[in-house]
């Protein structure tokens, strides 16, 4: 009886210490992200002005189409380009983007997952971006970045993309990190609901010490075998700056940060996130709640 | 928030209150009463000869008021004529085709009574002549019999009180065991064989009752449950100090009836006689609604939403549905905040569902999967000419109007009367669904459409089981301030950081007991 009392109260506590989605938007998102500043980090766009300005380091913008008018012109700009990357506005988990990695021979591109795009297929792609498909049916901007390519570090775990590093901030702290490594299962895209794996960083040593893989714990990389405990991410320091810049850029108080680092070891913020996902918590091993209260 | 949880429901109950005393009313009376629309339906093959169907069709009396009488019998000739208390109907014609229907419908509404007999009535010493024929025999009523008379002794029903008699003449009767035999069984084989079904149980009830001295006579009528209904029922009624008291034996109804019982006729009659071979069918369906008491519209006045809408000439059924739909809502917000099932849209099953009481949860699932075929439909026929986004959504929705009123067609030329219906779906509630599921397939993937598509139909469900609770339709019509406890409990959800219960699978691995390293 006693033993039961025991066991329930001690997974009370282990349950209070995971957010989950009511709790992290009524304890952490409205009281420390004002709805008004939301478009300050919805739209990558607008993210990127501003944080710029302030002298955070994000990758430029080549072309915007922010109208369907502006589609022709737009791909005719790209049209000059061998690679580069495609972007929603304001879409969330990497939905709409597309890496273009080199020219076809036979005309067009190839992308980074090897099919072939042609100039009228990326302006249909590039007028469905600005009727908002990619980003929950508001109408939206597209806009192009370059191609990023990897540092060697990021490049062993994933040779064709970008893996990216997402840092949780509370008032520009860092919380929890993890880095999200692409597959072939996840359609090379970083996102954990879609096959990607995640690392769990150690905040303190920049080493990863934890891998998940569809819910399961994994050392290595299913498919390259790359060994994926114990890595030491590149410039961790300067990742843990940048972070905090650009968190202490937007009047946000609870964000998730995403950052990559180039080859030569420069550090990146994609994008800022106002309602990061909760996932990081599978990934580290551990609940938000006790992280949350070391840095408050 | 606090205040908002504490001063809501304290409202709802105070205005509750008022109500019911400045109005001097009883909350029972406030609150609404269920009408049924029965529909009688047959169906014959004339062989092209004459035919003559007979019934017999309600009357109003004091229990029940049958209105909204409506003939549908193309090229049959409609008669009616009281016999006695009983209305009786013919259909009639000649060369009359096969395949013929009959419909007629009406409206009822009903109240249940009880009588409370007190136990000293005595037996008068004799009573007026018209009621002689409730206390001799009839053919299938064999009150002279001996076996009746020795089991009248048996049970002691031959003296004491009117109520005595009356009592150990039922229970002897409800102990007989019911069994649904077809066709006619007399009094007098019920009490041989000891078991019944309920004609046989009311003719042993009428015959002992007569015996004993107690003017009786049998009753036959419906008893009103939603849906189709092929059978009928049969009870009795007794004379008791100057009323006719009912009893239903099998049904376990002492002095009482309950409001859904529908009096066709009385006496110990057939309730259809036709015209030989013409492979005659019936049954009813029964409908069954809420509308405001007398009382109720009488004491209410200003404060009547009913009234409103009568003035505005809206049905009562758009007020039910309006009423209903934030307790929709709620059921929504409490799958998708507290149980975590992804759904469509917030509104949208609660929506649905709502759209879906016209025309019963089958025909809303159905509109469902007819929207869900055009999407898929639409997707592969546009894709490789890439459109844009708005003309593809337009050409969408002709598909889903030109899909649903094709659907009433074919069920048109199927003969499949319920589902002619699905064209009754509010168009609106369907353009809606199927522009979000297909910018869901769109910008989801197809896994996470389906998934949401399969949550949206189990809430459906629920909030269709919820929206048509007669109990909750009933409280919210009568005392629409419930709502108040509605945003009350929304407000609390809207502030409960609880885990959601999908949530303790996605982050078990965080619950489990951790392994000591």
């Amino acid at each position: 009886m006693l033993s039961l009392f025991r066991k329930t109260s001690q997974l009370v506590r282990r349950r209070d210490a995971v957010f989950g989605i009511n709790r992290r938007n009524v304890a952490l998102v409205y009281p420390h992200n004002p709805r008004r500043y939301y478009p300050l980090a919805d739209d990558k766009i607008l993210a990127k002005e501003r944080m710029s300005a302030l002298g955070v380091p994000v990758p430029d913008t080549l072309a915007i189409c922010p109208t369907l008018g502006h589609v022709a012109p737009f791909v005719s700009t790209l049209t000059t380009l061998d690679n580069f990357v495609l972007k929603p506005a304001r879409s969330s988990g990497g939905r709409g983007l597309i890496v273009v990695a080199d020219r076809s021979p036979e005309g067009g591109w190839l992308t980074v997952s090897g099919s072939k795009l042609s100039p009228s297929e990326l302006a249909h792609h590039t007028a469905n971006v600005v009727y908002g498909v990619f980003s929950k049916d508001r109408a939206d901007r597209a806009f192009a970045e370059p191609r990023i390519v990897p540092h060697p570090v990021f490049a062993t775990l994933w040779s064709r993309g970008l893996c990216d590093i997402r840092v949780i901030t509370l008032n520009a702290k860092p919380v929890m990190a993890m880095v999200r490594v692409p597959t072939h299962r996840s359609n090379g895209k970083a996102n954990l609901h879609q096959g990607g794996l995640g690392l769990a960083v150690d905040l303190d040593t920049g080493r990863t010490f934890r891998a998940l893989s569809g819910g399961k714990t994994v050392a290595v990389h299913p498919e390259s075998k790359a060994p994926l405990l114990g890595v030491e991410l590149p410039v961790w320091d300067e990742i843990v700056r940048i972070a905090k810049l650009a968190a202490e850029s937007v009047p946000l108080g609870y964000l998730g940060v995403d950052l990559v680092v180039d080859e030569s070891s420069r550090c990146w913020v994609l994008e800022i996130n106002v309602r990061p996902g909760l996932e990081i918590q599978n990934v580290n091993g551990k609940g938000l709640g006790p992280a949350l209260e070391r840095v408050s | 928030m606090t205040w908002a949880l504490l001063v809501l429901p304290v409202l709802a109950l105070f205005i509750g209150a008022y109500k019911v005393r400045s109005f001097d009313a009883s909350f029972k009376e406030l609150l609404p009463e269920a009408r049924y629309n029965v529909a009688l339906r047959m169906n014959l093959d004339g062989h092209q000869e004459s035919v003559r169907v007979t019934t017999f069709l309600p009357n109003t009396n004091p229990r029940q008021t049958v209105s909204a009488e409506q003939n549908n019998a193309p090229g049959l000739e409609f008669e009616s004529e009281l016999k006695g208390l009983s209305r009786k109907v013919s259909w009639r014609g000649s060369s009359v085709p096969n395949d013929t229907s009959v419909e007629y419908m009406f409206g009822v509404t009903s109240r249940a009574i009880h009588f409370n007999l007190e136990p000293g009535i005595p037996l008068p010493n004799s009573y007026p002549t018209s009621l002689t024929p409730y206390l001799v025999a009839d053919e299938h009523i064999q009150v002279d019999d001996p076996q009746i008379r020795s089991k009248l002794r048996e049970i002691g029903a031959d003296t004491g009180s009117v109520t005595l008699r009356l009592e150990r003449i039922y229970s002897f009767v409800s102990g007989l065991k019911v069994r649904p035999f077809k066709g006619t069984t007399d009094a007098l084989t019920a009490l041989r064989l000891g078991e019944a079904s309920c004609n046989g149980k009311s003719r042993l009830l009428v015959a002992l009752a007569r015996a004993g001295g107690i003017p009786a006579r049998l009753v036959g009528g419906l008893i009103m449950q939603t849906g189709e209904r092929r059978t009928t029922h049969q009870w009795a009624e007794a004379y008791v100090a100057g009323h006719w008291v009912p009893f239903d034996t099998t049904n376990a109804h002492f002095a009482e009836l309950p409001a859904h019982y529908l009096t066709l006729y009385y006496g110990d009659e057939v309730l259809f006689s036709h015209t030989k071979d013409i492979n005659f069918k019936y049954h009813f369906d029964v409908e069954t609604s809420l509308v405001p008491t007398a009382e109720a519209k009488a004491v209410l006045g200003r404060f009547n939403v009913w009234a409103l809408f009568e003035r505005l000439g809206l049905p009562f059924s758009l007020l039910r549905t309006v009423l209903m739909l934030p307790v929709g809502a709620l059921v929504v917000v409490l799958f998708r905040n507290v149980i975590g099932m992804p759904t469509i849209g917030t509104f949208l099953p609660a929506l649905i569902a709502a759209a879906a009481t016209e025309t019963g949860p089958l025909w809303g699932m159905l509109g469902l999967l007819i929207i869900v075929l055009c999407v898929c439909a639409t997707r592969w026929a546009l894709n490789s000419m890439q459109l844009l986004h708005s003309p593809t959504l337009a050409i969408l929705l002709t598909v889903v109007t030109v899909a649903m009123l094709g659907t009433s067609m074919l069920a048109e030329q199927l003969g499949a009367a319920q589902l002619t219906r699905i064209s009754l779906f509010p168009v609106a509630v369907l353009a809606i669904t199927s522009e979000r599921f297909y910018l869901l397939w769109a910008e989801e993937g197809l896994r996470d459409a389906v998934k949401q598509l399969a949550g949206t139909t189990l809430v459906i469900l629920a909030c269709y089981l919820v929206m048509n609770s007669l109990a909750l339709q009933v409280l919210i019509i009568a005392f629409p301030e419930v709502l108040l406890l509605v945003i009350a409990l929304d407000i609390y959800l809207g502030r409960w950081v609880g885990m959601r219960l999908s949530e303790y699978l996605r982050f078990r691995g965080l619950l489990k007991q951790p392994t000591p390293a």
